[in-house]
């Protein structure tokens, strides 16, 4: 009977003999930020020898590697089971893993479901609430019979007069709007924040909804490298699992039949996100991409903002915001100058 | 009586079986099962699981189940761990054993 270990990897040499492991089975050259990150690590050890191995990060899976062993699948089965004990005893009742292909099935055999796969890797969640138990709970997010949905998802980091001019333009064009903003807290802005000026500065509009983004849209799990910096090949490849996962499973369930996106053209990542939404979203979902509002001669952009905010000039960036936004960002000026000394960067999402 | 909390109990390892429990506002009893043997033993694993959870006053509640082919004690022992665990309740459930 083998058994499970914790894995101290500050201790040099064990972390030394994990990665040499986990070479062995094909996974190398993961960035240190990335073992940093992890909350949990074990070590399944079958007569003192190290057999299996896998890591938590927040609700996601990660770093798992197994031995064949006399039994197939026991190994995996085991340290698949210890992690997602972890997890639920952490509070995390929903849990992700990215996976190469080939892993697929032995996740499946343990009760994960595929959200989303490409030629390179698979998306599976486990737990509860399922994708679809999410997407049923959002009160009223579905269309009604004969309905034209129409779906934005926004990070809001802050809201702008921008996003508010592409919601008015779809709230405009389509009978209702479902807006998802992005969960993952990892933004000048916090996720409790943005919501809620996404939600002040949309009240007005009576087709439209506002929902949280949860693990699903555009999430740390689905789409990491929106949050940290990546090569051109991983964000391609992480856009088009995020694209796919609203295509296949958000867009059916709530019967949504257009995307609106703003043209992009200061960042490069949501760039590449944009062409890579164009590519799969149709013919099931139709994307509309809508080119920036100006104000002042310049187009309207949440970087700017946050860099005034870096600057102390907020005054240069009054006529990009909603008057919501506005007097939020006054009153906690000092608030956010404070996270960005912290280190909270402003580049990037 | 509706469960208050997501809950797990059992492991996915050979003769065990995982059960994880979710709140449910109605609807009774809703069992997704996944095992290997669901074809033979489907509807003998779900009818332990129901009467435990119902022993347990639990009335509504999404269940997952993933079987490695468990007995009928292991599956009635993980679904009351996982069950009371919803529950919230921290002494053994005596009467339902």
């Amino acid at each position: 009977m083998a058994d499970i270990r914790d894995l101290h990897l500050r201790v040099p040499s064990i972390q030394k003999d994990w990665r040499a492991f986990l070479a062995s089975h094909g996974l190398s050259g993961f960035p240190d930020n990335e073992v940093a990150a992890v909350d949990s690590v074990i070590g399944l050890y079958d007569g003192g020898r190290l057999v299996g191995t896998g890591a938590t990060a927040g609700n996601i899976l990660k770093f798992i590697a197994v031995d064949e062993g006399d039994t197939p699948g026991a190994y995996f089965n085991q340290v698949v089971s210890e992690l997602q004990n972890r997890l639920m005893a952490a509070g995390h009742t929903h849990m992700m893993v990215f996976t190469k292909p080939q892993y697929e099935a032995s996740f499946h055999y343990v009760g994960f479901t595929t959200l989303a796969k490409t030629a390179v890797g698979v998306l599976l969640e486990a737990g509860m609430p399922t994708i679809t138990q999410y997407l049923r709970g959002l009160p009223d997010a579905a269309a009604a019979a004969g309905q034209h949905l129409a779906a934005i998802v926004m990070n809001a980091n802050p809201f702008t007069r921008g996003h508010r001019y592409l919601v008015e333009k779809a709230a405009a064009e389509n009978d209702a709007v479902d807006v998802f903003v992005v969960s993952t807290d990892r933004s000048l802005f916090t996720s409790a924040e943005r919501l809620q000026l996404v939600q002040t500065g949309l009240a007005d509009l009576q087709n439209v909804r506002v929902f949280p983004g949860g693990d699903y849209m555009v999430s740390y799990a689905t789409f990491p490298a929106y949050f940290l910096h990546a090569g051109d090949d991983v964000i391609r490849y992480q856009t088009t699992i995020d694209a796919r996962l609203f295509r296949d499973w958000v867009a059916p369930t709530l019967h949504i039949t257009k995307r609106y996106v703003g043209e992009e053209p200061r960042s490069h990542t949501t760039a590449i996100y944009n062409t890579v939404l164009a590519a799969e979203l149709p013919p099931a979902v139709q994307l509309v991409v809508v080119p920036r509002l100006t104000a002042a001669g310049t187009v309207v952009t949440a970087t700017q903002v946050r860099q005034a905010i870096a600057d102390q000039d907020l005054a240069s960036v009054r006529a990009f915001l909603p008057p919501t936004t506005w007097s939020f960002i006054q009153s906690h000026e000092a608030a956010l100058l404070q996270r960005i000394e912290k280190g909270q960067t402003i580049r990037g999402n | 009586m509706a469960i208050k909390k997501t809950a797990l109990a059992g492991t996915l390892e050979s003769s065990d079986i995982q059960i994880t429990l979710a709140p449910a506002a109605s609807g009774g009893i809703q069992i997704d099962l996944d095992s290997a043997v669901a074809s033979q033993y489907g509807d003998q694993i779900k009818k332990v699981i129901t009467a435990a959870l119902q022993g347990l006053g639990i009335t509504d509640a999404l269940v997952k189940a993933v079987d490695k082919g468990a007995l009928d004690c292991v599956i009635k022992a993980r679904t009351i761990a996982a069950g009371q665990r919803a529950l919230e309740q921290t002494e053994p459930a005596w009467e339902v054993l």
